[in-house]
């Protein structure tokens, strides 16, 4: 029993970074009706530019992270500008391509400046809590309290302020949305901004809990979107549900089944749930 | 007349294509040209889910890898001989494509494509780590060449395996060509174009993209198997996201939706990466940088492009 409970506090651990990323992309889907593929390798790029702040430069933690954040910003607004932009009217499939062609190119720039070694984002949290047998490292309880804040400000800030009701409008109905005034040319690029600064925060979180490497970032923004398909398109609870349900699952798989196949594990849990749920967990029919 | 004219050019084209190892003195380019005839059975099948149907799937090199994974396990576990287990091969693959596609096909758009990438993760974990069967990283060495010892062909050059395999690419180009022009051909046309409406009409539509998406899995597993036996060696390496994602681009680059480009487009993905060699480790971002701006400038691929020149010029005259 408190062998379960301890994989299950794990799961949530790598679940909350599965809902930032999944926060991230649900948002530009909803905004631009894009897959932002590109989106883990972006995220990664942050990490290791926090990991390159921390030893190279010496900088504390918080402030690696914080530039590391606004760079992420500016990228993602760069991306918005320079790739999907120009796609935007042309078929659905265009801009998947160009996704996959950033992704690439992303992965490439990874590989260019931080080279194909797995690193880790020093952090000197090594305490570790008990909790009547279960044991959580220090490190673990602030990536998921971290990971809670960050779900709350982006419900908050979606739900309570000016520009998240823009943009719902938008990703409700583009055209009404324009008529009401709402700019619809600055809109994506705050997506952009605020789903990749989380991508960024997602990737510290990687960076520091697990490692960077090569094609980390891919396999991360797959899981992001198998969250999107487990928890039900553009909820913000949906994909708080599918990320835990996923990281719970992994977990699970890797603790009591096999830590090779965990992957496979998951996946077959999305599978499933889209035999009988199509539209979700949390979607509406 | 514009017809007559499309039958020219491939007959011209398929003589290239027979002329070219006596042209190339270089050995090597033989054998990215093999490369790239096998690059052109599967680009084409992905061009039938892609390009006809409109349903980007992201799986088409793992299915080559079932295909080439099958043929030589069976090759080795039942002692078939070479080509029962290459037309074999296929079969199997569209059993997994069969499995794979029902659910997936339930969900359209960019989330078929994500379900299809988990797909392949999945093959290729499985390919990883069932070392039993498939010896893991290390992959199959010593897959047979088609033809025993006293074979007609010397199977071990590597022109005659250029004309086995430009057959083959030959065959299925036309029985892509076939498939587009009937009826299924038209209601996949249809699909893409607007789904809701061909449910509308009463026509069940799932059954078709099924029949799409089983069908282009038969051409990459034909790939594959033929692949293993050119090679003579498989490991998972090959058989990840980043071939299935050069299928696409070679969909893309070529023209999708057209049966030309296919052919093209396997050629550049063969031949681009090798061109751009002396780039090395920026390779990766040229080759995304050319996928982004071939997207944004010449959506219709290098086929669409061409028609379009051809057309002008016909309407000129």
């Amino acid at each position: 029993m408190v062998e379960v409970l301890q994989q299950i506090i794990n799961g949530i651990a790598i679940g909350g970074v599965y809902v930032l990323i999944a926060l991230g992309l649900t948002t530009v889907f909803g905004i631009l009706g894009i897959a932002h593929f590109a989106h883990g390798s972006v995220s990664m790029f942050g990490g290791y530019l926090t990991f390159f702040f921390v030893t190279s430069w010496g900088f504390p933690l918080l402030l690696a992270i914080l530039i590391a954040l606004l760079v992420g910003l500016m990228l993602g607004v760069l991306i918005e500008l320079l790739a999907y932009r120009p796609v935007r009217d042309a078929n659905h499939i265009n801009a998947f391509i160009v996704a996959l062609g950033l992704t690439m190119m992303v992965e490439g720039i990874n590989l260019e400046l931080f080279g194909h070694e797995q690193v880790v984002i020093p952090t000197d949290f090594s305490r570790v809590f008990n909790f009547g047998g279960v044991t959580i490292p220090e490190l673990r309880l602030y990536v998921i309290l971290a990971a809670a804040l960050l779900i709350a400000a982006m419900t908050v800030f979606v739900e309570r302020t000016k520009t998240g009701q823009a943009i719902r409008a938008v990703a409700e109905n583009r055209d009404a949305a324009i008529l009401m005034g709402v700019n619809v040319k600055t809109i994506p690029l705050v997506v952009f901004a605020i789903s990749t600064a989380l991508g960024v925060c997602a990737g510290v979180m990687v960076g520091s809990l697990f490692a960077i490497a090569p094609g980390i970032g891919e396999g991360l923004v797959v899981k992001g979107f198998a969250v999107l398909i487990l928890g039900g398109l553009g909820s913000i609870p949906g994909a708080v549900v599918g990320g835990l349900v996923l990281g719970i699952t992994e977990a699970l798989a890797a603790g009591f089944i096999s830590s090779a196949y965990k992957d496979v594990i998951a996946f077959v849990v999305m599978i499933s749930v889209l035999l009988f749920r199509p539209q979700g967990l949390m979607g509406k029919a | 007349m514009a017809r007559n004219r499309t039958y020219i050019l491939y007959g011209l084209a398929l003589v290239g294509f027979v002329l070219l190892p006596q042209l190339i003195s270089v050995k090597y380019y033989i054998h990215l040209s093999v490369l790239a005839l096998i690059w052109v059975i599967a680009a084409q099948g992905q061009n039938l889910i892609q390009g006809y149907t409109g349903y980007v799937s992201i799986v088409q090199a793992g299915f080559m890898g079932i295909g080439a994974y099958s043929t030589a396990l069976m090759g080795m576990h039942f002692d078939l001989p070479v080509w029962l287990s290459i037309i074999i091969a296929p079969f199997v693959t569209a059993f997994f494509a069969l499995l794979t596609g029902y659910p997936s096909l339930r969900v359209k758009g960019h989330y078929f494509a994500i379900v299809t990438l988990a797909f392949n993760m999945v093959i290729f974990i499985v390919l990883m780590n069932f070392h039993q069967l498939t010896h893991g990283e290390a992959g199959i060495t010593g897959i047979p060449k088609p033809g025993g010892k006293d074979a007609l062909f010397n199977w071990r050059d590597r022109e005659t395996y250029y004309y086995f395999v430009l057959i083959i690419a030959a065959l299925m180009t036309g029985l892509a060509a076939l498939i587009v022009r009937s009826r299924i051909g038209q209601i996949l046309v249809a699909i893409r174009q607007n789904e809701d409406l061909v449910g509308a009409v009463g026509i069940a539509a799932w059954k078709y993209k099924l029949f799409a998406f089983v069908t282009s899995a038969m051409f990459a597993g034909l790939a594959g198997a033929i692949y293993a036996h050119y090679q003579s060696f498989i490991n998972p390496e090959i058989f990840g996201i980043a071939q299935s994602l050069d299928a696409i681009l070679a969909v893309i680059i070529g023209g999708s939706g057209t049966i030309a480009g296919p052919i093209i487009g396997a050629f550049f993905v063969v031949f681009l990466p090798e061109y751009l060699r002396f780039a090395d480790s920026f390779r990766l971002i040229l080759y995304g940088l050319v996928l982004v701006l071939a997207t944004i400038f010449m959506p219709r691929g290098i086929a669409g492009i061409a028609r379009d020149l051809m057309e002008k010029r016909r309407g000129r005259t």
